[in-house]
């Protein structure tokens, strides 16, 4: 039975960071029934590590928290969105700071932890959205890279 | 000599009537023992046996108040609840576990954390997820590892983990394989786990014509014991099996296969 692309997984687990290894693991699987090389799972698994802590650690404030995670997954790239119930004032400030850090502004990135930093290494491109209630959505793409693409004109 | 750095904000009954949440804010040094020894006896005067120490605000902890500590989990201990450490800063939580206090206390991220392992240890709360995945027989392994390895995270044992990875694998298949081929529809799945078991719930798009040969084969199970050389049927006995209850329930949104598991170990 061929996998047929793009597909999109849906999970939703309670803001606790016990469920973060077997969700980051699912993923990695999930990637490598896909075709997608080991290497591109487990670099895509960390990404799913960092915005999985960040959103249970920051994301999370009351106790029935939940935390959402959606993976589309197309033959070339993988988008992973992840949504949670927004952290406080603070946490988001810090948040949308990391999000816009230029590359000679990275003396205070040890202040704040690597995580946004790591993700934005290993992806393409990473979006921020917080809507007026505070929910926070982190969109992260990255590109698969043991193909062929078409040479920038 | 008592000590002035140290403040003690005890909170009671918003969590439930036998919980205490402490504040602690400053420094935990040999002359807060007094404070400490004190704040437990209000404590347990309160009828509390479970104890939530916030330390965020602490900067320091003495060898002579961790011993206060200790006694005062001790107490909780014989009353039947526990004492835990809940949102120490990277140094504090350093030195405790340098002096091995985080063999003797668990340690919590945060407040939020310590709250839901003592509702999920002492009100059986259920942690509930959802999952939706293509219907394709290629996707099955990573989903039962996954549902199995969430049961081990939260404490199931090797056996129970195996035999619910065995369910969730032999459900998943057969959603696969009498679901509509090559369709869009996803395979949901929810599971609600707590400390004494976990209830799967998996719905599919079913094909017409599958779904009929599924209620025929659930009939004849029902009716009879299936025998080695059945060749359909097998799953649907595993299931039965290794789990304590199993439903399925046919509508027009499709077929819904309902799995409680108790925990054994």
């Amino acid at each position: 039975m061929d996998i047929r692309f793009p597909y999109k997984i849906h999970i939703q687990f309670p803001g606790d960071l016990d469920y973060i290894p077997p969700v980051r693991k699912f993923v990695s699987e999930m990637l490598q029934v896909s075709n997608f090389t080991p290497r591109f799972a487990y670099r895509s698994e960390i990404i799913v590590d960092e915005i999985c802590n960040n959103a249970v650690n920051y994301g999370c404030v009351t106790n029935d928290a939940k935390v959402e995670l959606v993976c589309e997954i197309k033959d070339d790239h993988v988008d992973f969105q992840i949504k949670d119930e927004g952290g406080s004032k603070e946490h988001i400030r810090r948040l949308r700071q990391a999000m816009h850090t230029e590359e000679d502004k990275k003396d205070d990135i040890h202040k704040r932890g690597l995580g946004l930093e790591i993700v934005k290494m290993l992806s393409e491109k990473i979006d921020l959205e917080i809507d007026s209630r505070n929910l926070t959505s982190i969109h992260v793409v990255r590109k698969r890279e043991d193909i062929e693409r078409e040479p920038k004109q | 000599m008592a000590s002035k750095n140290l403040k003690i904000d005890i909170k009671s009954g918003t969590i439930s009537k036998e919980v205490a949440t402490i504040i602690f804010d400053g420094e935990l040094d040999a002359g807060s023992i007094n404070k400490i020894s004190a704040c437990f006896d209000t404590i347990r005067k309160d009828g509390k046996k479970y104890v939530i120490i916030d330390m965020s605000k602490v900067s320091s902890v003495s060898s002579a108040a961790l011993g206060e500590l200790m006694g005062g989990r001790k107490l909780m201990i014989e009353l039947g609840g526990d004492l835990v450490l809940a949102g120490m800063n990277l140094e504090v939580r350093t030195k405790l576990s340098l002096m091995g206090a985080n063999k003797i206390f668990r340690f919590f991220n945060d407040l939020r954390t310590a709250v839901n392992a003592y509702k999920w240890e002492f009100q059986h709360q259920a942690d509930a997820i959802k999952l939706s995945f293509p219907s394709n027989l290629k996707f099955v392994p990573p989903v039962r590892q996954l549902v199995s390895r969430i049961a081990k995270q939260k404490g199931y044992g090797n056996r129970d983990s195996f035999r619910i990875e065995t369910i969730v694998d032999e459900v998943c298949n057969n959603a696969v394989e009498h679901g509509v081929q090559g369709s869009d529809d996803d395979i949901d799945m929810s599971i609600n786990i707590d400390k004494d078991k976990i209830e799967l719930n998996v719905i599919n798009v079913s094909d017409p014509q599958k779904a009929a040969a599924l209620k025929a084969l659930l009939k004849t199970s029902m009716e009879k014991q299936l025998k080695i050389d059945d060749r359909r049927g097998r799953g649907l006995a595993l299931i039965k099996m290794l789990s304590n209850k199993m439903s399925v329930d046919f509508s027009d949104k499709g077929t819904s296969v309902h799995v409680t598991k108790v925990r054994e170990e």
